[in-house]
């Protein structure tokens, strides 16, 4: 007896997976996963995916597509809230926990029911496949970054902003050669708290916050009481509904007060609908604070040379859509024109630059940024289990193929 | 980004399985097994297994540790933390995204320009301000000036006018009244009302406003100084120099067409017909 199985012998586990053929080790294995490898988990989670499928393409008429996503796929359970309250009841699984409870299924399945047999590759590498599929679109959620560059002709960017997120960003201007920017993502700033900031002993107290406000001339208040934040001598913010339309942003707004040394700097009213930065000092140092959509910079910068927008003759039907574009980045010798159309973004790096958008009298473009470090792994999914299959009913054809010769 | 992992990292050490193994390892010392055997991996395959009965229990909550440890990670991955980083030095690039009811003023394109009187002080921008001054006079006295634009009429001059009568405790008025407290004249082709006025006798701190509004082809300008009455009584020669020297490019010159033009903020897809 090997020195391995001696040691299993020793505890009481080791009873019945001396019984089994095999490994103890893979034995021991089957003996934890079965209950997780079962065939019924994997019906009942299919059919809840079909169900939130179904709810959540429904109820994307309502909420818009990417509120649809966060409530139905991008979450662990769908809630239900109770009217009159704050109170969340989940009472349904979200994509994530099905997502996650289908993969361990799978490869629960694989290490308590299958054998590797040279006849068996065919479904082993497309169950590979499918298991690549589910992961890679976990990576995707967790990693991938959306954000868009709005360029007028002539204008350059190191930087693309949020379509869905905004930040209150402070920015230490104090260094003459660069600037620490500090980014308060605007789901933080909730009304009564105090936000420790991570540089120079700062800290924020956030006195009102609206998650979206129409921003109005005084004089249109319904009155002077009304429940306001005064941005400035002619606007002011009043708390609205949020929106989930597709061609409508949030403007959340925040009364928020800056404290050094629990001692105050300043109060602001803020509006990212008005990302106007508001310049400050704190002894001698010269700081900003500005509300605006959150901001992704980036080592290169962008300048539109020229947008183009051809339709038909003699029709405003668009024909093509096209952003001449110099991409420098001084840090990889990079000092190039691109020119993005449909289906030929730019590829630069670890992102990808689409045409999106257009407005200004054809004098602005908008580029989609897209960061996705799983891009592949879609495709590498797709093509194993396309091999799987044409192995698996390849060995199948051919003896089906021998059994009628030998007949 | 890892630290974000310590939460999992932390709570599987925790978990139950974890201190399962440990027990099994004290079993191996007291029965005094050569070390060789003593593998890691060994030691936590061959922990104690539950009774039959319980087994599917046991792997349920295994399960549910799992989410668990997978929502902890996710929870650490989103957009809900405060970051810092270094950029380099920049202008000021503002943009201005479109939203519902945005009634705030998209930056001036074609800015106004004018000319400070001697004995001003310029001061540093704020919040809505395209010109900011400060007049200094004897006594410690101080009076500011700011010069501030909005689109369209900005809620109309009556109202505006009012609104700074009311900063100085004077009564709303209206129709004639109003129009009689002001003065008009033209300043580079633009209509321009001037407006003086002060708190009334008595009042215990007392204050004056010298203003401004200047109605361009796409938005009204405001010109105010406040301040104590007597320094504004000998600045509103200045004032209205100040006023006068105002020169808008985009009315006077020829660009008038582009009123017709859809506001420049508003962006269209290109999957849009």
């Amino acid at each position: 007896m090997t020195g391995k199985q001696q040691a299993l012998q020793a505890t009481p586990s080791s009873a019945p997976a001396a019984a089994r053929p095999g490994t103890p080790v893979t034995a021991l294995l089957k003996d934890v996963f079965k209950p997780l490898a079962s065939l019924r988990l994997t019906i009942v989670c299919l059919a809840c995916a079909m169900f939130i499928v179904f709810v959540g393409t429904l109820d994307q008429v309502q909420i818009g597509v990417y509120e649809a996503q966060l409530r139905y796929f991008k979450s662990f359970f769908l809630y239900f809230t109770l009217p009159g309250s704050q109170f969340r009841i989940p009472y349904f699984p979200g994509g994530y926990t099905l997502g996650a409870v289908l993969l361990i299924n799978l490869i629960a399945a694989h290490l308590a029911r299958f054998k590797f047999t040279w006849k068996k590759c065919g479904i082993l590498i497309l169950h590979s496949g499918l298991i690549l599929l589910l992961i890679g679109q976990l990576v995707t959620s967790i990693f991938e970054e959306e954000s868009q560059i709005q360029l007028d002709e002539g204008q350059t960017k190191n930087y693309s902003e949020s379509p869905y997120f905004d930040e209150l960003a402070i920015i230490d201007q104090s260094k003459p050669d660069s600037d620490a920017v500090i980014s308060i993502p605007a789901s933080r700033l909730i009304k009564g708290q105090t936000i420790s900031l991570p540089i120079k002993g700062l800290q924020l107290r956030v006195d009102e916050s609206y998650e979206n406000a129409a921003l109005i001339n005084p004089n249109q208040l319904p009155s002077p009481n009304y429940p306001h934040l005064r941005l400035g001598p002619m606007a002011v913010a009043v708390a609205i509904q949020k929106t989930y339309k597709q061609n409508e942003r949030n403007q959340p707004t925040a009364g928020v007060t800056l404290l050094k040394d629990d001692q105050p700097v300043g109060s602001w009213a803020l509006s990212s609908g008005f990302p106007q930065p508001v310049q400050f000092k704190i002894g001698s140092d010269p700081f900003e604070i500005v509300f605006r959509p959150k901001r992704y910079y980036r080592p290169f910068s962008i300048t539109l040379e020229e947008f183009k927008h051809d339709r038909y003759a003699g029709t405003d039907i668009a024909k093509n859509f096209s952003s001449k574009v110099r991409l420098v980045d001084p840090s990889a010798h990079e000092n190039r024109e691109a020119l993005i159309y449909m289906n030929h973004p730019l590829w630069y790096s670890d992102l990808i630059l689409y045409q999106a958008g257009f407005g200004n009298n054809d004098k602005t473009t908008v580029l989609q940024v897209m960061k996705n470090p799983s891009r592949l792994l879609p495709y590498i999914a797709c093509g194993l289990m396309a091999l799987g299959l044409v192995i698996q009913f390849g060995m199948h054809l051919v003896s089906f193929v021998r059994r009628r010769v030998i007949t | 980004m890892f630290l974000q992992w310590f939460p999992a990292i932390f709570g599987s050490l925790l978990h139950e399985d974890f201190f399962r193994s440990r027990r099994s390892l004290l079993e191996f010392k007291t029965m005094g097994r050569s070390r060789k055997s003593r593998r890691w991996g060994e030691v936590w395959l061959a922990r104690p297994s539950l009774p039959e009965s319980k087994r599917g229990a046991g792997v349920w909550r295994s399960c549910l540790f799992l989410l668990v440890l997978f929502a902890l990670a996710l929870t650490g991955c989103n957009n809900e933390n405060i970051s810092v980083y270094r950029i380099p030095k920049e202008n000021n690039q503002v943009s201005l995204q479109t939203g519902s009811g945005n009634l705030a003023p998209p930056p001036p394109s074609n800015p106004a320009s004018w000319t400070k009187p001697d004995g001003w002080t310029e001061k540093a921008l704020s919040e809505m301000r395209l010109g900011s001054f400060q007049v200094a006079g004897t006594n410690d006295e101080t009076a500011d000036v700011s010069v501030t634009a909005f689109p369209g009429d900005a809620g109309g001059v009556e109202s505006n006018v009012n609104r700074w009568r009311g900063q100085v405790h004077q009564p709303t008025l209206e129709g004639d009244q109003l129009a009689q407290s002001w003065q008009e004249e033209t300043v580079d082709g633009v209509p321009t009302i001037i407006v003086d006025v002060q708190t009334p006798d008595g009042t215990e701190k007392a204050s004056a406003i010298l203003g401004a509004v200047m109605r361009t082809a796409d938005r009204t300008w405001f010109v105010k100084m406040t301040g104590p009455p007597d320094l504004l009584k000998t600045q509103k020669d200045n004032f209205l120099r100040f006023v006068r020297s105002f020169h808008f490019p985009s009315t006077s010159d020829e660009e008038k067409p582009q009123q017709q033009e859809p506001p420049a903020d508003q962006v269209k897809s290109t999957n849009d017909r």
